[in-house]
C-alpha cells in the first residue's frame, strides 16, 4: 500500500481570533487534534488581561456534548489579547477569524493584525453570510491570495462540514493545503463553496426550514408534530424542525434569515426570508432556544413543555401524527414512498410532499449559482445539517424524471412557493450523479470528485453520490459477515447485521476469517463501513436460546465468544480493529483482544454487559486484569484492579477514543485518527508495519499476579456502602460482585500467579450464574424492547 | 472514682493552623513536619524545662503510615531537637487518637510513673488517603454480624439520621452555624493563643534549572466559610446514600494539622516553675455499634462523668467533634446538651477533622478557651469508626 501522508502540517500553530461560542470551539477541535492553538479576545481591564478567554475556556469544560475530547486538550490553547499578544501571530500558520458578524468590526481587526502576520501564512475568515470578496479588498495582493472563507458548522467537533469559499484570487495552492489539512487532520468534510449568500449548506437548509415552518402553519401542524414527521423519518436528525432551531438559536437563526433578506432580494422566493411571527414573538421574550433554557420548546424537569402561539405560552406536547402517513414515510422503495405521497389525499402527506417539491425546486433553480456541482449540495446537506442523503441524491433515488414532471405540472399550476419555471437542464437529464461525476448546473457537464491526494486515503469513500459500486473483493460472505480484500494482501472482515451486533453468524465468520488469513493475507482488519463498530452481543440471540431452554447454544455462543477474542489475540497475522462510533460489549471486547486498534476520534467505547444484568465473559475482565497484572509491575496490582474493574462495574462508555485511552479500553500505543474514511487506510499500514517487522504473537500469559481474596473483600467493601446507600439494586449487586470475584481471581491467595484461562473460565462459570437469574432476563427483555438499561 | 498517686497537669498546649486536604495550604507539608512544628513550640514555650526528664512523647494518628508511618512520633521529636534520650511512640484509636494520647500520657503520671510527658497527634490527610495507602479489607468482615464493618462511616451517620429522626434541614442550619460561630472565632482572634504558626515553603521548577521557592506563613484556619449560606448547603447532593441527607456540607472536613500537649506532675509543675492550664480530671472509651458509631459519645460522656464525679450540669464547655452534623445532633439530643456551651468556636464541620490530630487540637482549644473565658469543667469527646466513643474531663486552674 502506498505512503499517502498528508505533507501539510506545515499548519504547527494556530490562531484563532474571537473567543465566542464558536471561536472558542474551533479552537478546541484543533487542541483535540494536539495542535497549538492561541486563542485571542479583547483585552480586559485589571489583572488579567486574558479574562475573556479564560472564562470562555473554563465553559469549554462544561458544554453537553462536550467541544473537548479530553480536558487535557486544554493544555493545547494559549489565551491572549489584541493589546499584548499580536506579536505570536507571526508563528501561526493558519489564522481563523471568528468575531461578531459586522464587515466593520471585521475589518477593524483585519487591519489591526496584517502587520504581524508572516508571509505565508493563511488567513481565513468563518463568516455564515458576509461577504468574502468584499472582505478580502482590505488586503494587499499578496495577503489576498492567502485569504478565504472557512464556514464551520455548529458544534464543530461533531459537525464535519467545513465551507472553504475563496474569492476570486484565492490562490489554488492555498485551498488544496487547507482542505487536505482540515480533512485529514481535524476530520472535516471540506466542499468549496461559491461566495453567494449563507454559501451552500445554510442556503439549503435555512430555505428547507423556512419553507417547512410555512407548510406546517398551512397544514395546521403544530410544531412537535411538524417535529415528529419531519425528522427521522425523512432521515434527517431528531430534532427535526423547530427543535433543531431551538439547538441553533433563534437569534442565529435570525441573523443568517435577515442576510438573505437583504442579500437575495431579487430572488422569487425572497417572500419567504423572513423572520416568521411567531420566531419575532420569541425573540422579542428573549426565548432564544436551549441558549436561554426556552425557544419552541422548553425543557421542565423530565417533561418538555412546546410553545404554543396562540395563547403565548407553553403547554404539553400533543403529537398528532396520521397513522396512515407514518405507514407511507416507514416504505421502503423511496420511489413507492413518493408515488404515495404525492397521491395521497392526506394533509400530513400532502405537506411532506411540498416540502420536497419546493425543497427540489429551489435547488435545482440555484444550483448553478451556489455550488460547483449537485455533490457540493448534497454533501453539505449531510454533513452541516445531518441529514442522511442532500436533496439532489433523493430526487434521482425517487426517480428523476417522474419527479420533475411533477414538480413542472405544480409550477404550471402554482402550487409552488416560486413560480420559477425549472432550468431547463433539469428537463435533460436523468440523474445527477453518475459514475463520471456530479452535474454542473454551471458547465453543463459531470464534473469528477476532487482528486487532492488526501482522498486517495479514503479506501472507502463517503457513500453513494457517483460510486455506486462499493471497492472490494469478497472472499466469502453468509447472510450476517463478509469478509473481503482491497488489495489480495490484508484482508477485512465487516458485519452486516443491525447495529453490526454480534451473533452466531459473526462468530464462525470471524473464526473462519482468521484462519483464512493466517494461511493467505498478511493481516487481518476489523471494519464496518459506517458508525457503529458494534453494540456488541446479539441479545436477540441470547434471548431465544433461553426462551426455548437451549444450555447447549448458549454454552457454545460464549465458548466462541471466548475462542473469536483469543484467536484474534494469538492470530499468527497481527489483527487490527478500526473503529468508530459505538464500541459496546462483545464488540469491545474483540478490539481488546486485537494485535492493534485504530480510532476514529469518536468511538465511544464500554463494557455495558452490566446493564443487561450480565458481565464481559469473552475476555474482557480477563483483558483488564492481565493489563492490571503488567501495569502494577510486580507491585500490588490492586489500584489499577480498581480502576478497571469501574470501568465494567458502572458500564461506563467513553466520550471519545481519547476517554477511551484513558479509562484503559485502549492501549497507549493504539492510534487515534480524525477522519473516519481515512481508518482503512491506516489500519492497512498498520498491518504493513507489524508485517515487516516479523509479527509474533505474545504467548498465552500464565503470569499474572492475581489480587486475591483479599482484593474481592475490598471491592465488595465498596460495593456494600454503594448497595446499603441505595446507589445500585440488589441485582446490581450480585453482578457487580461477581466481576469482583474475577477481577481478583477467585477465592485465592493474593500475589498468586494465574493463567488467562483460569480467568476465562471464572467469566464463564460467573456469566452463566447471571444468565440463570430471572432478574438477568428481564433486563435482557427491557433493553431489546426499549434500547435502555432497566435497572431492576 | 479513679485511685491515682498524683494528679496531671497540662502546662501548654499548641497546634498549627488547621489546612484543607487535599487541595489546601499545607498539601504538600509532611504531617512529621507538622508534628515536629508543635513540639518544638512546647521547649520554646517553657524554656525553663529539661527536657531530658520527659518521660514519653505519645502521639495519635489514624492512618499511621507513608509520610506518618514508621513511629512518627520519636522520628518528629528528633526531628525537633529533642535529646535523643526522650522516647516516643505512635498510637491509634481513629478519630480519638489525640485524646487518647493526652489520657495516656496523663494516666503515666496519675501512675505515678513518670513527672513529665508530651502528647499530641498528627495527620496529614492530603498525603495519605482515608483508609490508608493500600486498602485491604478482610473476606471475614462480610458475615451478616460482621457486616457494619464496611460501611463507610458516611453511610453510618445516614443510619443516625434515620434513628435519631435528625432532618436534613436540621444538619445544614447545624452545619452554617458550625461556619458562622468559627469565622467569628477567627476574627475574635480567640484561636491566636494556641495555633503556632507555620510557615509553607513550596518548592517548583523555576528557569534553567533553578528551584523556586514560595513560602507562606498560615496562622488561620483554612476550613471556615464566611460565605456559607443555608441555601447553599441544602443544594448539595446527599454521598453516601441515594436518598439521604448527609452531605459534605454538614459532613467535617478532610484536614491537615497537629498539635502536642506538656502534661506534668505537681512535682514537676514546681521544679521547672511551669503553669498549669488545666488538671487532666479522667477519660473514658465505650463501644456502640459499628453501624451508628456516630453515638458513641453518648455512652463516653456519661462514663466519664460518673468516672470524674461530675454530672453534666456541671460542665461549661463541650467540644463535641463533628464528624457528622447528624451524630453530632443525635448526641446533643439524646444527653440533653445545651447547644450554647457545644462547640462555642465551631467545629469540624468548619475548621476540619484531621483525624488522629483532631483530639489533641481540640483539647488545646477548650483549654485556651477555658481560660480566656474563665470557665471551670471542660469536656472533649468524639465518635470513633468502627463504633466507638471517647471523653475527656479538664478543669481549668489558670
Amino acid at each position: 500500500m502506498q505512503t499517502l501522508r498528508v505533507e501539510t502540517c506545515t499548519f504547527k500553530k494556530i490562531a484563532v481570533l474571537g473567543a465566542g461560542v464558536m471561536g472558542a470551539q474551533i479552537a478546541a477541535h484543533f487542541a483535540n487534534a494536539h495542535i497549538s492553538v492561541t486563542l485571542f479576545d479583547l483585552p480586559s481591564e485589571g489583572e488579567s488581561r486574558n479574562k475573556i478567554v479564560i472564562e470562555a475556556l473554563n465553559s469549554l469544560k462544561k458544554m453537553e456534548p462536550s467541544p473537548l475530547v479530553s480536558i487535557k486538550s486544554l493544555n493545547y490553547i494559549t489565551p491572549a489579547n489584541y493589546d499584548n499578544n499580536l506579536i505570536d501571530l507571526k508563528n501561526c500558520d493558519l489564522i481563523i477569524e471568528a468575531i461578531s458578524e459586522r464587515m466593520d468590526i471585521k475589518q477593524n481587526l483585519f487591519k489591526k493584525i496584517e502587520p504581524y502576520l508572516s508571509n505565508t501564512c493563511i488567513l481565513a475568515s468563518n463568516t455564515s453570510g458576509l461577504s468574502i470578496t468584499e472582505l478580502a479588498k482590505l488586503f494587499e495582493p499578496q495577503l489576498a491570495t492567502r485569504f478565504c472563507g472557512i464556514h464551520f458548522f455548529n458544534p464543530p467537533r461533531y459537525m464535519p462540514l467545513v465551507e472553504v469559499i475563496p474569492h476570486a484570487n484565492t490562490s489554488t495552492a492555498v485551498l488544496n493545503d487547507l482542505e487536505e489539512f482540515l480533512t485529514s487532520h481535524i476530520g472535516k468534510g471540506v466542499i468549496r463553496a461559491k461566495d453567494t449568500p449563507n454559501f451552500i449548506a445554510n442556503r439549503i437548509g435555512v430555505f428547507s426550514l423556512l419553507s417547512t415552518i410555512f407548510h406546517a402553519k398551512k397544514f395546521g401542524l403544530n410544531y412537535e408534530t411538524a417535529d415528529a414527521l419531519t425528522g427521522s423519518f425523512l432521515g434527517r436528525p431528531k430534532s427535526a424542525t423547530f427543535r433543531t432551531l431551538d439547538v441553533v438559536g433563534l437569534d442565529t437563526l435570525d441573523h443568517v434569515i435577515k442576510t438573505m433578506e437583504t442579500s437575495l432580494k431579487a430572488d422569487s422566493w425572497s417572500f419567504l426570508y423572513k423572520t416568521p411571527d411567531d420566531i419575532a414573538h420569541l425573540l422579542n421574550c428573549h426565548h432564544f432556544g436551549q441558549k436561554t433554557g426556552k425557544g419552541f420548546f422548553q425543557k421542565k424537569g423530565k417533561d418538555i413543555l412546546v410553545f404554543d402561539f396562540e395563547t403565548k405560552s407553553y403547554r404539553t406536547i400533543d403529537v398528532k401524527t396520521d397513522p396512515e402517513v407514518v405507514k407511507i414515510l416507514t416504505m421502503k422503495s423511496p420511489s413507492e414512498k413518493f408515488r404515495c405521497l404525492i397521491n395521497s389525499s392526506l394533509p400530513q402527506a400532502k405537506f411532506i410532499w411540498c416540502l420536497y417539491r419546493d425543497l427540489f425546486h429551489y435547488c435545482s433553480v440555484n444550483l448553478a449559482s451556489i455550488a460547483h456541482s449537485a455533490r457540493e449540495v448534497d454533501l453539505a446537506l449531510r454533513w452541516g445539517f445531518g441529514w442522511e442523503k442532500g436533496p439532489f441524491e433523493i430526487w434521482q433515488d425517487i426517480g428523476w424524471q417522474e419527479v420533475t414532471l411533477q414538480i413542472h405540472k405544480e409550477i404550471e399550476n402554482k402550487f409552488t412557493l416560486s413560480s420559477q419555471p425549472l432550468p431547463d437542464w433539469v428537463y435533460a437529464q436523468t440523474a445527477v450523479h453518475k459514475e463520471t461525476g456530479s452535474f454542473s448546473a454551471y458547465s453543463l457537464k459531470f464534473e469528477p470528485a476532487s482528486t487532492l491526494s488526501v482522498y486517495k486515503r479514503q479506501l472507502w469513500p463517503e457513500p453513494n453520490l457517483e460510486n455506486k459500486n462499493l471497492p472490494g473483493k469478497t472472499i466469502f460472505e453468509t447472510e450476517g459477515f463478509r469478509l473481503w480484500t482491497l488489495d489480495d494482501e490484508v484482508c477485512i472482515a465487516s458485519f452486516k447485521s443491525k447495529m453490526h451486533a454480534i451473533g452466531k453468524d459473526i462468530l464462525n465468520g470471524l473464526l473462519e476469517s482468521i484462519s483464512i488469513a493466517e494461511k493467505n493475507y498478511k493481516g487481518l482488519i476489523l471494519w464496518q463501513p459506517k458508525a457503529p463498530f458494534s453494540a456488541g452481543a446479539h441479545l436477540g440471540e441470547i434471548v431465544k436460546c433461553l426462551e426455548s431452554n437451549n444450555e447447549v447454544v448458549l454454552k457454545d455462543m460464549l465458548s466462541k465468544f471466548q475462542k473469536v477474542s483469543m484467536a484474534l489475540k494469538q492470530s499468527s497475522v497481527p489483527t487490527i480493529a478500526a473503529i468508530q462510533g459505538l464500541v459496546l460489549g462483545g464488540g469491545c471486547e474483540f478490539m481488546m483482544h486485537c494485535t492493534k486498534t485504530v480510532a476514529h476520534i469518536e468511538s465511544y467505547v464500554g463494557l455495558v454487559e452490566a446493564g443487561v444484568g450480565l458481565l464481559p465473559a469473552g475476555g474482557g475482565c480477563k483483558e483488564f486484569v492481565l493489563r492490571a497484572s503488567q501495569e502494577s509491575k510486580g507491585n500490588n496490582p490492586f489500584p489499577f484492579l480498581q480502576k478497571y474493574f469501574e470501568n465494567i462495574a458502572k458500564a461506563k462508555i467513553s466520550k471519545s477514543a481519547v476517554e477511551a485511552k484513558e479509562f484503559g479500553f485502549l492501549k497507549p500505543s493504539d492510534t487515534i485518527i480524525f477522519n473516519s474514511n481515512e481508518l482503512l487506510h491506516v489500519a492497512h499500514s498498520e498491518i504493513n508495519n507489524l508485517y515487516e517487522s516479523c509479527y509474533r504473537p505474545f504467548p498465552t500469559a500464565i503470569d499474572i499476579v492475581a489480587g486475591g481474596r483479599d482484593s474481592v473483600a475490598t471491592l465488595q467493601t465498596q460495593l456494600v456502602n454503594l448497595k446499603e446507600g441505595q446507589f445500585i439494586s440488589e441485582h446490581d449487586f450480585e453482578v457487580t460482585m461477581r466481576i469482583a470475584n474475577i477481577f481478583g481471581g477467585g477465592n485465592i491467595d493474593g500475589g498468586t500467579l494465574i493463567s488467562e484461562n483460569w480467568l476465562l473460565e471464572l467469566e464463564s462459570k460467573y456469566f452463566l450464574e447471571l444468565l440463570a437469574l430471572p432478574k438477568t432476563h428481564e433486563r435482557i427483555k427491557y433493553m431489546l424492547a426499549n434500547g435502555k438499561p432497566l435497572r431492576n | 472514682m479513679t485511685k491515682i498517686i498524683q494528679d496531671a497537669y497540662i502546662c501548654a498546649a499548641t497546634r498549627t493552623p488547621i489546612g484543607k486536604a487535599p487541595k489546601g495550604t499545607f498539601k504538600h507539608t509532611r504531617p512529621d513536619d507538622l508534628l515536629a512544628h508543635v513540639l518544638k513550640g512546647i521547649y520554646e514555650s517553657t524554656p525553663s524545662l529539661d527536657l531530658n526528664m520527659i518521660g514519653d512523647v505519645i502521639i495519635g494518628c489514624a492512618m499511621p503510615e507513608a509520610e506518618q508511618g514508621m513511629n512518627v512520633a520519636r522520628l518528629a521529636l528528633l526531628m525537633a531537637g529533642y535529646p535523643h534520650t526522650v522516647p516516643g511512640i505512635t498510637i491509634n484509636r481513629f478519630c480519638s487518637s489525640g485524646l487518647q494520647a493526652v489520657a495516656m500520657a496523663a494516666d503515666k503520671i496519675r501512675l505515678g510513673e513518670e513527672d513529665l510527658m508530651i502528647a499530641g497527634g498528627t495527620e496529614s490527610m492530603s498525603l495519605i488517603p482515608m483508609m490508608g495507602n493500600k486498602v485491604v479489607m478482610n473476606p471475614g468482615i462480610f458475615k451478616e454480624e460482621h457486616l457494619a464493618i464496611a460501611y463507610g462511616m458516611g453511610l453510618t451517620a445516614e443510619k443516625v439520621a434515620q434513628k435519631w429522626k435528625i432532618s436534613r434541614e436540621e444538619q445544614d442550619k447545624f452545619a452554617l452555624f458550625s461556619h458562622k460561630k468559627a469565622c467569628n472565632a477567627i476574627l475574635e482572634g480567640q484561636f491566636s493563643e494556641e495555633i503556632k504558626p507555620y510557615l509553607v515553603n513550596e518548592y517548583s521548577p523555576g528557569a534553567s534549572g533553578s528551584v523556586v521557592t514560595k513560602s507562606l506563613i498560615v496562622n488561620w484556619d483554612e476550613g471556615p466559610r464566611p460565605d456559607s449560606t443555608f441555601e447553599a448547603l441544602s443544594k448539595l447532593k446527599a454521598v453516601f446514600s441515594q436518598n439521604g441527607s448527609v452531605t459534605a456540607g454538614n459532613s467535617s472536613q478532610m484536614s491537615d494539622g497537629a498539635a502536642a500537649l506538656l502534661l506534668a506532675s505537681e512535682k514537676a509543675v514546681q521544679k521547672f516553675n511551669l503553669k498549669p492550664l488545666a488538671k487532666f480530671l479522667g477519660y473514658a472509651v465505650a463501644g456502640v455499634p459499628p453501624e451508628i458509631m456516630g453515638i458513641g459519645p453518648i455512652e463516653a460522656i456519661p462514663k466519664v462523668l460518673k468516672r470524674t464525679g461530675l454530672s453534666l450540669k456541671d460542665i461549661d464547655w463541650i467540644e463535641l467533634n463533628e464528624a457528622f452534623a447528624a451524630q453530632a445532633l443525635a448526641v446533643m439530643q439524646q444527653l440533653d446538651l445545651d447547644p450554647s456551651i457545644v462547640n462555642p468556636l465551631g467545629g469540624a464541620i468548619a475548621l476540619g477533622h484531621p483525624l488522629g490530630a483532631t483530639g489533641a487540637i481540640r483539647t488545646a482549644t477548650l483549654l485556651h478557651g477555658l481560660k480566656r473565658h474563665k470557665k471551670k469543667y471542660g469536656i472533649v469527646t468524639m465518635c470513633i469508626g468502627s463504633g466507638m466513643g471517647a471523653a475527656a474531663v479538664f478543669e481549668n486552674l489558670s
